[in-house]
Order: structure tokens, then C-alpha cells, then sequence
């Protein structure tokens, strides 16, 4: 949008070494951190782009098959071919939730059979694939893991697509609740805690609530229930912990968010909720990336044409169209098919400039940096294609819309 | 997997519409509702998530149509499914004591200890929309005739569908197992249910789309038997895009409103008919990897206006069944 804008951009990818791209589904969020990690690696920078669940096309592009798991380092030749410098490196991997999951319960487990009455447990298999913010919390986790190992200077990260906004910031807060909750203590220890004074005020209530489960869901599952947490009882100081680290590393400076939206009527009041999250979280955001925009080609306004006057636009173009060597007829089907299409990439171009106004009047009252990114259509499925989304995002004041020479 | 993409959509008692988010999902969902509406069928239709999205697609001015609902047009009655309400009638239903039921779901450990417990809300989700399924008036025939369910956006989908099926097996007995299976065995009655993919034509839509398919095969047993794929731009027949793109920028202006040089309307002309192939591409592409007859509903730069829009699309959602209308094979 603006140059200063611009600036913003190269200073996040320069300074910091996390950058999370938040977002709804569908507004083209792994491809714009892919994008931005290419720009860090053009600016001499040792980065890595985790992604959730990319397009086939892209994860071959960036060489991160379906059992990623761990970070794979990009041809240097093809980095070489797009201005990356020797300094400069490009890595990606995909998410592999269940993998980190399982990862994490070994780290924290000293003992081998205490790992393995956790990984072993039915509701832990049933259930870790989909552990309520499970996958939120893996990217969390992953994130963190790969900051430490301090192989990389930047790590940009694709967020899962989440209905509910920052599902993944608040993830490990509701499982720490969780397991510091009467109920699950009371599960754990039943005998224990009913001895607790502490324990009395809420106890009537507990048990009616454990009562009433047994009632509805049969006793086997309590069961079930009570042995997983007491497997997992023996992590919880170590999960608690880490948790803290990762949001205490996700709000520092080290961190930066960028927000990415989309035209659409679904992805505008999603992004403004973000928007109002973050804020609330005290979530270091440093800009807004309005990605597949469409753009009118040109420097005027978009084309605006009133029904009454088409027809004398309409002879009017058919009969400089004849000056290419078009017959009056063709000439004249021809200039009504460029003006309907014309006039419908505009109206295309107006909507989705009003669908993101709201959005950026508020991002940059707030001094937030606001970019777009033009609809690129097929094109964004290899290192050139992220090249160019990364150019659009750089390039400031330039726009660029329907052409693609 | 059963299902029969000649037979219309109006004559299921339920059909589950799914797909990611922003691809059009509710629109079909209300645009199918409408469809059953004008029919003369009871329709109900119910949402499934933390917001409302199908009143502003009917009103101007949308009021919110909660748990209860209330009717859009007549004979259309939209809802919203939330699951501690659905969870709460449950509960009422089965202990018969709803003030004890208000005070569990009221305190603060049992909310934790939901807030953090998988599968529960898919399970109620789907519990409700069974029990609206068997609801019956006086004379014992069914309160509605059809009911459309606006699955969640978020995964697949298919969690959304295989909750009961994960409980008959992870449960070993008691009233929760037992309703469980009432509510698989609707999902799995092809005669009764189906599930309504909806795509854009799309490199990532389509591809979850086709493995949307296949997991459903595989897994849950639901019928399916077409998918609908939204957002196609039609082109005019005449010219030749190409030659009218070349054409256009030999124009270094054109006689229009500030004289645009005929590079911009060339841009506006490659960009469309780039849409519309590709358009087409994808839309083969799905029907290829699902082997089923797809569906095709047309772009609208200006979306959903009005319910004028939104019964265009009710019509072309009956018109076209089991047809492929200009697939490249």
C-alpha cells in the first residue's frame, strides 16, 4: 500500500526471529508465509517456513512431503536462480500433529513405562489426534522446538485455519486449566481430595457432575478418562511450563504477527475479529496483508460505464476495434464481449476495495503496516510464483492487477 | 456408496451440506433450503458453528434466529445448533430435571472439563439434528419434511460426521452407546440421508474435496452422490479471448470514459477467461477423482444480494441435478 508499509515488512523479516501468519482458511495464509520466508532468504537471512497443510503443488515446490516432520533445506541452485544470497537459506516443513504430540510426551516423561502407559492409553489414541486445540498446540510446540534448536534465524509460520481466532495462542492456556482443574483431581485422586477442606466447597457439585456422567455415558469411559489423566498427571508440570515459555516467546519482541485477509464476505469480519483479539491479547501485530485482491490494471480508476450510455461505448469501441482489421460485425460482438468483461473485473476491483476498507482504516489508525497482494490466480505453486507474491508485498506503491503479460 | 444423482435433493429427509470455510457452503445450504421451501416442503435449517450466517442472506436487516429458530419464509425455519443448549436438552430429556441439569452445565469445573473434551460437541450437534429428524405432530407424521444441516467449516468434515460412529466403538455400553447408534444409523440410512460436498474450482478446495470423498467411503458410510462446485465464471461464446485480448492492445487508447489504453481491457479479458478455464479444469478435475456428476453453480461478482439471487440458485441447484454441464472429460 504505502512504501512505508513496505518498509515494515523487510524490517519484520530482518529483525525477527518469529513471524506467525494469522488468519482465516482459504485467504492464502501458507502461501504468503511461504512468500515472506523467501524474502527473508533473498535479504541473507537462514529461514524456515512451517506450514500446516499446504496445496500439493506447493509442498513439492518447497519439498515438504505429506510425513514432513523435519525441516528440509531447499536446492541452493534454485535459491541462487531467485537473488538469494550465499548467507541465505530457505527450509520448510510440514506439521506432522500427531508425531509432535507424541514428541512432546516423550520429552516430558522421565521414564520409559510412564511414556508408554500415556502413548498406550485407548482415549490418549482416540483422542490425541483430536485433543481439543491439539493441532493449535503442536504448531505451538513445533514453533518453540525449532527456536530453541537455533538452526534458523527465522521462522515464519502458517497458522492451522481456525474458526475460532488465536485458537493457537490460547490453546495451551485451556489444557494447563484443564489439568489444573478440581475435576480432573478429583478424578485423579478421589479419596485424596474429598479429605480436602479446600475441595468441599465445590465438591457437591463435582460429584453430581461425575455422577451424571457415569449416568449417561456409562462407568467404563470415566474409567477410561480417570487412568489417561493420572498417566498424564506426571507431565503436567513439564507441559505447564512450556506452554509459558511459548507464549512468553510469542509476545516478545522476538515475535511479529501478520495478519492476512481476503476480499470475501466470510474472510473481512473473521479478520476484523482477529483484529480485536490480538489487541486484546497484547499481541505484538505488525501488519495486515490483504492477499488476492483484485487489482485494476492501470493507474485510473476502475472502469464505471451507466447502462443508458453502454450502447454509444459499445459502437464507439467497436469502431476503433474495426481499425485492427475487424469486420463492422465482429467488431461489434467483440467490443460488447471487452466491455462486459471489463466492466465486470471492475465491479470485481470496487467490491473488494470497499470489502477491505473497514479492515484497513483500522490497521493503520492502530500504525499497523497494510499490504496487498493482487489474485494471482494458478500461478502461486512454485519459487517464482512465491518470488512474485513477495515482490507484490514489497514493492509498495506499485500495484498490479488483472495483467499477467 | 448409495446414493443416486438422478433422484432430487428434495426428496431426502436430510442432507448435510460440507466444505470449507468461505466457499460458498451456507449460501447452498440456504439456497436448498429455499429450493424445498417454494416446493411446499417443511424445511428446517440448521447451522452448525459459533456464528449466524444465514439470516443476512434472507433479511436486510438479519436478527439473529437462535436454538429456537423462527421462520425466514414461509415454510423455512432456520436455527442455530449450539451444543451446551443442545447438551442442555439432553440432559433435561434424560434425568428429567432440568434444574439440576441448569446447575451442572452452570458450573464452572463441568465447563472446564467440556471446554477441554473432544467429540462431545459434534456427538449433541448431531444428537439434535436426529432428534429434529424424529419429531412428530399429533397425527404421528414427521414435523418436517426436509432438513438441511450447514456443517462446521473447520477439517473435513468428516470428524463432524464420524462422532457416533468413534463413540459405538470407544464406549462399551450404557444410554450414551445406545444413542450413539441410533444417530449412525441415520447418518448411514442412504434413503433417508446425504451429504452434499461443496467445492471451488480450486487447486486446494478440490483436492480436499476429492479426499473429502474418499474418506466419507471409507469411513463414515454416508451416501453421497454429487458434488457441488460454486463459483464458475461463464464467458460469452464469441470471440475468441485471445484474438480479443491481442486485438484490444494493439489500441493504445480507447474511446472511453478517461481513455483507458486497450492493454487494460485486454488484462480484464485474459484475466476472466484464466478464471473460467481454470474454472473448468478443477471442476473436471473433482469429478474425475470422485467419479461423481458435479454440479455447477455460476460465479456472482456482487455475491448474494437479495433472496432473488440466493432462488437463482435454488433453481439451478434442482435444474441441474446429476448433470455436468460443460466438463472437459
Amino acid at each position: 500500500m504505502s512504501a512505508a508499509g513496505s518498509d515494515f515488512v523487510a524490517r519484520a523479516l530482518l529483525t525477527r526471529r518469529i513471524v506467525v501468519c494469522v488468519g482465516c482458511g482459504g485467504v492464502g495464509k501458507t502461501t504468503v508465509a511461504a512468500a515472506l520466508a523467501l524474502e527473508a532468504a533473498r535479504r541473507g537471512r537462514r529461514a524456515l517456513v512451517l506450514t500446516i497443510d499446504p496445496a500439493r503443488r506447493l509442498a513439492d515446490a518447497l519439498g515438504t512431503g505429506p510425513l514432513g516432520g523435519e525441516p528440509r533445506a531447499l536446492p541452493e541452485a534454485e535459491l541462487r536462480a531467485l537473488g538469494v544470497p550465499p548467507d541465505g537459506s530457505l527450509s520448510a516443513v510440514t506439521l506432522d500433529m500427531k508425531r509432535t504430540f507424541d514428541g512432546l510426551v516423550e520429552r516430558l516423561n522421565d521414564s520409559a513405562e510412564a511414556r508408554k502407559r500415556v502413548l498406550e492409553n485407548p482415549i490418549y489414541q482416540h483422542l490425541s489426534d483430536a485433543l481439543a486445540g491439539s493441532l493449535e498446540y503442536s504448531a505451538m510446540e513445533k514453533v518453540y522446538e525449532l527456536y530453541e534448536r537455533r538452526e534458523f534465524d527465522l521462522v515464519v509460520v502458517d497458522t492451522p485455519p481456525s474458526q475460532h481466532a488465536l485458537d493457537f495462542l490460547e490453546a495451551p492456556t485451556r489444557l494447563i486449566e484443564f489439568l489444573d482443574s478440581p475435576i480432573v483431581h478429583m478424578l485423579i485422586h478421589p479419596a485424596f481430595s474429598a479429605g480436602r477442606l479446600s475441595f468441599k466447597l465445590f465438591q457437591r457439585g463435582t460429584r453430581r457432575v461425575l455422577q451424571l456422567i457415569e449416568r449417561v455415558s456409562g462407568l467404563s469411559f470415566l474409567e477410561d478418562l480417570s487412568e489417561f489423566l493420572l498417566a498424564f498427571e506426571g507431565m503436567a508440570e513439564g507441559f505447564r511450563d512450556r506452554a509459558r515459555k511459548v507464549r512468553e516467546l510469542l509476545v516478545s519482541r522476538e515475535s511479529a504477527f501478520v495478519l492476512i485477509a481476503g476480499p470475501s464476505p466470510q474472510s473481512v469480519p473473521q479478520a476484523e475479529e482477529f483484529l480485536a483479539r490480538l489487541e486484546t491479547h497484547r499481541v505484538p501485530l505488525a501488519g495486515l496483508v490483504l492477499n488476492r485482491m483484485h487489482l485494476w490494471p492501470g493507474t485510473a480508476a476502475p472502469l464505471e460505464l451507466s447502462e443508458r450510455e453502454l450502447p454509444g461505448h459499445q459502437g464507439a469501441l467497436a469502431r476503433a476495434l474495426t481499425g485492427t482489421g475487424l469486420e463492422a460485425d465482429a467488431a461489434a460482438v467483440a467490443a460488447r464481449a471487452a466491455l462486459e468483461m471489463a466492466t465486470g473485473y471492475a465491479a470485481l476491483v470496487r467490491r473488494d476495495g470497499e470489502a477491505v476498507r473497514p479492515l484497513e482504516v483500522r490497521a493503520l489508525s492502530a500504525g499497523r503496516f497494510v499490504v496487498q497482494v493482487p489474485e494471482l490466480g494458478d500461478d502461486v505453486h512454485d519459487l517464482a510464483g512465491l518470488a512474485r507474491v513477495a515482490e507484490h508485498m514489497l514493492q509498495g506503491e506499485q500495484r498490479e492487477g488483472a495483467g499477467r503479460g | 456408496m448409495g446414493g443416486d444423482p438422478t433422484r432430487s435433493l428434495l426428496t431426502r429427509r436430510l442432507v448435510v451440506i460440507s466444505g470449507k470455510g468461505g466457499v460458498g457452503k451456507t449460501t447452498v445450504a440456504a439456497a436448498l433450503a429455499l429450493a424445498g421451501a417454494r416446493a411446499g416442503l417443511r424445511v428446517i435449517l440448521a447451522e452448525v458453528g459459533p456464528e449466524e450466517s444465514v439470516p443476512r442472506l434472507f433479511e436486510p436487516r438479519p436478527r439473529p434466529v437462535g436454538y429456537t429458530g423462527r421462520e425466514l419464509v414461509p415454510g423455512l425455519h432456520a436455527m442455530r445448533i449450539d451444543p451446551y443448549e443442545a447438551l442442555a436438552e439432553y440432559l433435561a430429556l434424560q434425568l428429567g430435571v432440568r434444574s439440576l441439569v441448569d446447575l451442572v452445565l452452570g458450573s464452572r469445573p463441568f465447563r472446564q472439563l467440556m471446554d477441554a473434551s473432544p467429540g462431545w460437541r459434534q456427538l449433541i450437534t448431531l444428537g439434535k439434528v436426529w432428534h429434529l429428524e424424529q419429531m412428530r405432530d399429533e397425527g404421528g407424521e414427521p414435523r418436517c419434511d426436509l432438513l438441511v444441516v450447514d456443517a462446521p467449516a473447520t477439517g473435513h468434515g468428516v470428524s463432524f460426521l464420524d462422532a457416533p460412529r468413534v463413540v459405538v466403538s470407544a464406549v462399551r455400553a450404557g444410554p450414551l452407546r445406545r444413542h450413539a447408534a441410533q444417530v449412525e444409523a441415520l447418518i448411514q440410512d442412504a434413503g433417508r440421508t446425504l451429504l452434499l460436498p461443496v467445492a471451488l474450482p480450486e487447486e486446494l478446495p478440490a483436492r480436499e474435496t476429492s479426499e473429502l470423498v474418499a474418506r466419507v467411503r471409507s469411513e463414515v458410510g454416508i451416501a453421497v452422490d454429487r458434488v457441488v462446485v460454486n463459483g464458475l465464471v461463464s464467458l460469452p461464446a464469441e470471440p475468441k479471448l485471445d484474438e480479443l485480448a491481442s486485438r484490444l492492445s494493439q489500441l493504445d487508447k480507447t474511446p472511453l470514459p478517461g481513455a483507458p489504453p486497450g492493454a487494460v481491457l485486454a488484462a480484464c479479458v485474459r484475466y476472466l477467461a484464466e478464471r473460467a478455464r481454470l474454472g473448468a479444469h478443477y471442476a473436471g478435475e473433482i469429478a474425475r477423482n470422485t467419479g461423481l456428476p458435479v454440479l455447477c453453480l455460476p460465479f456472482l461478482p456482487a455475491g448474494i444480494r437479495d433472496s432473488g439471487d440466493l432462488a437463482g440458485l435454488a433453481a439451478r441447484l434442482l435444474d441441474d441435478a446429476g448433470a455436468a454441464p460443460g466438463i472437459p472429460a
